[in-house]
């Protein structure tokens, strides 16, 4: 087990799956559960003859941070990707099931029992989405997911922390856009189709994938933030995503509602506006749009140190 | 052998009753900018004489303020337009009790999610998980929802608009429908194995085969539909169907948990259970931990 105190200093972005879990809660309160000695691979996998790993990449469990049970789900993007499969869409699925389970059964035992005793699930994604090798199953699972998460609102809050290397792409940028409350830091990338992609089906013109500044412009936390699809920005360190992670711990599943983007016909309307924009603007670059939220140097705004731009980024109204 | 593919609209009039279409409304909500999501269908109509929302792409359209949005692509427009459809299906019946809830029947021929800067800049990611959580609120209030696929039903873009259905169903292979996220020859290319290795594997395990006859021995489509006629009285028995599964109380046997439950029975995906199990069992043996601390 990573020593919890040195975890929490070491790069977000550098840790593992397993340090990830570890770190967000409480020393010393993280249980694995489907852990590597259960041995759960993917039998599409064995199939194919392809390397496994006994948590299929993908790392569940609970802790505590405070009074709070915190479910954690956490990917491992070193292990094809962190795309999702059979073993991991039903660890997903079977982690969020849990805490809605659990949720009612304590509200059952403890009607009064505050917000900070009530569970929550926390997700560290690291991903591309379905995986290839096992595609059919892995799409049937994205389904379960988005459905669990619907089970979870106005119970069981969802937040979402993306700040590992593979970002959070494919079927898995829909469940990441259906949490309640993102935290990024400005290496993590959200998106839905990957700049390779694009640049594959629409031409280098349209997206050129090997101009990483010009992915991190489009998809990073930076963006994100400026969005309003990240609703937290923060450093790159284990402790800064567990700090803010603590903070909305303390707060009620009501106070998640509003920080959501999408989730109600209110929230759809919201978003049109922003869809609206897009014509009217006809943004090349996420930097049009940054100068039209009232960022008037858009270049210096992103190159600058991320306190100096927490600081002064205005961000899109809409 | 004919086929539906890129024909959307000539599906929904096959198969709801005659005439009974109406395009651009559902409930209060009127739907009145042709230039807006035009690759999205959304009406009302009637089937088997009950009404019915419906939700469909359509091929030909092209949304010119975003190009990378035709042959039933559903772009940032789109999938808001079809969210909007499903929440004036909710709003419509609000007041009803959930077994008299009007049923969504979406029809699906689509081959992605619009892949571009655009999408990307302002977050393509929203639109369609937007509509997979009105399909999803909407099915948990009591709206049956049907899904048939009459032509392509491709990765993403089936995620959002099918896979949160209650049923699904499809045309047979026979009718050039298409349920895959990859045709097996990208899988192949991209994981590096030969077709002929993916092929022969796909005998035994459909997890990365191509097709709806894939598709259902995963669980993936409940029911597999040999012509078109078949098609309307399918979906009325399944919406039926759907309703006596709700009233019994058994939300979990529809829908995309239902689909893992008879995924589970048909052979495709038997781990899914097992893992859901063990991890409840594991937590039972600690849950004590994380109890409140209260005298």
């Amino acid at each position: 087990m990573p020593n919890w105190n040195r975890l929490q200093k070491n790069s977000f972005l550098e840790c593992s799956a397993r340090e990830r879990a570890v770190g967000l809660v409480d020393d010393g309160t993280f249980v694995e559960l489907g852990g590597p000695f259960d041995r759960l691979v993917s039998p599409h996998l064995v199939a194919l003859g392809e390397a496994v790993e006994n948590d299929d990449g993908i790392v569940t469990g609970v802790g505590r941070i405070g009074d709070r049970p915190v479910f954690v789900i956490s990917q491992e993007g070193r292990f094809i990707g962190g795309s999702v499969g059979e073993v991991g869409g039903a660890k997903m699925v079977g982690i969020i099931d849990m805490a809605i389970d659990f949720h009612d059964r304590l509200v059952a035992d403890h009607p009064d029992l505050p917000a900070s005793a009530r569970p929550l699930v926390a997700i560290s994604f690291e991903t591309g989405g379905v995986r290839l090798h096992e595609a059919n199953a892995g799409l049937l699972a994205h389904a379960e997911v988005m459905d669990a998460l619907q089970r979870a609102r106005h119970k069981v809050p969802v937040v979402a922390l993306i700040g590992s290397r593979i970002g959070c792409f494919g079927g898995m940028g829909f469940v990441a856009a259906a949490t309640d409350a993102i935290i990024m830091s400005e290496f993590g990338r959200l998106g839905l189709t990957g700049p390779e992609v694009i640049e594959q089906e629409m031409g280098k013109d349209e997206f050129d994938a090997s101009n990483r500044a010009l992915v991190y412009r489009t998809t990073g936390g930076r963006h994100k933030y400026v969005m309003g699809d990240a609703n937290f920005l923060v450093d790159d360190t284990v402790a800064a995503f567990r700090a803010q992670l603590a903070e909305l711990c303390k707060l009620p599943v009501a106070s998640f509602e509003p920080m959501r983007r999408i989730g109600s016909p209110e929230l759809v309307e919201k978003q049109l506006r922003g869809v609206a924009l897009a014509v009217e603007l006809k943004p090349t670059d996420a930097r049009d749009v940054w100068r039209h939220a009232g960022n008037n140097d858009p270049v210096g705004l992103a190159d600058g140190p991320l306190s100096d731009f927490r600081k002064s980024v205005r961000r899109l109204a809409l | 052998m004919e086929t539906l593919l890129g024909q959307g609209r000539a599906a929904i009039d096959l198969i709801v009753d005659a005439g009974s279409f109406t395009e651009g409304k559902v409930g209060a909500r009127t739907f009145d900018d042709p230039d807006f999501g035009p690759g999205a269908v959304v009406g009302t109509a009637l089937l088997e004489g009950e009404t019915v929302t419906v939700i469909a792409s359509d091929a030909d359209a092209f949304n010119e303020k975003f190009p990378v949005v035709y042959s039933g692509v559903i772009g940032l427009e789109e999938g808001y337009k079809m969210a909007q459809a499903v929440y004036a299906t909710l709003a419509a019946d609000a007041e009803k009790e959930a077994a008299r809830k009007r049923p969504i029947v979406l029809i699906v021929d689509t081959p992605g999610n619009g892949p571009g800067k655009v999408e990307e800049i302002f977050g393509m990611n929203k639109a369609t998980g937007a509509y997979q959580l009105a399909l999803a609120e909407a099915r948990l209030a009591g709206h049956p929802i049907v899904a048939m696929v009459v032509g392509r039903a491709i990765s993403g873009a089936f995620l959002c608009h099918g896979l949160q259905a209650d049923r699904i169903l499809s045309l047979t292979s026979e009718f050039q429908t298409m349920i895959h996220v990859m045709p097996i020859t990208s899988v192949s290319r991209i994981i590096k194995k030969d077709v002929e290795l993916l092929e022969g594997l796909a005998k035994s395990n459909p997890v990365f085969a191509a097709g709806p006859a894939f598709f259902y021995k995963l669980g993936g489509v409940e029911q597999l539909v040999e012509t078109i006629d078949g098609m309307r009285p399918a979906i009325a028995a399944q919406i039926a169907g759907i309703r006596k599964a709700k009233a019994d109380g058994a939300a979990t046997l529809t829908g995309p948990r239902g689909r893992g439950s008879l995924g589970a029975e048909r052979g495709g995906r038997v781990v899914r259970p097992k893992v859901q199990e063990l991890l409840r069992s594991e937590f039972a043996a600690v849950e004590e931990r994380f109890r409140p601390r209260v005298a």
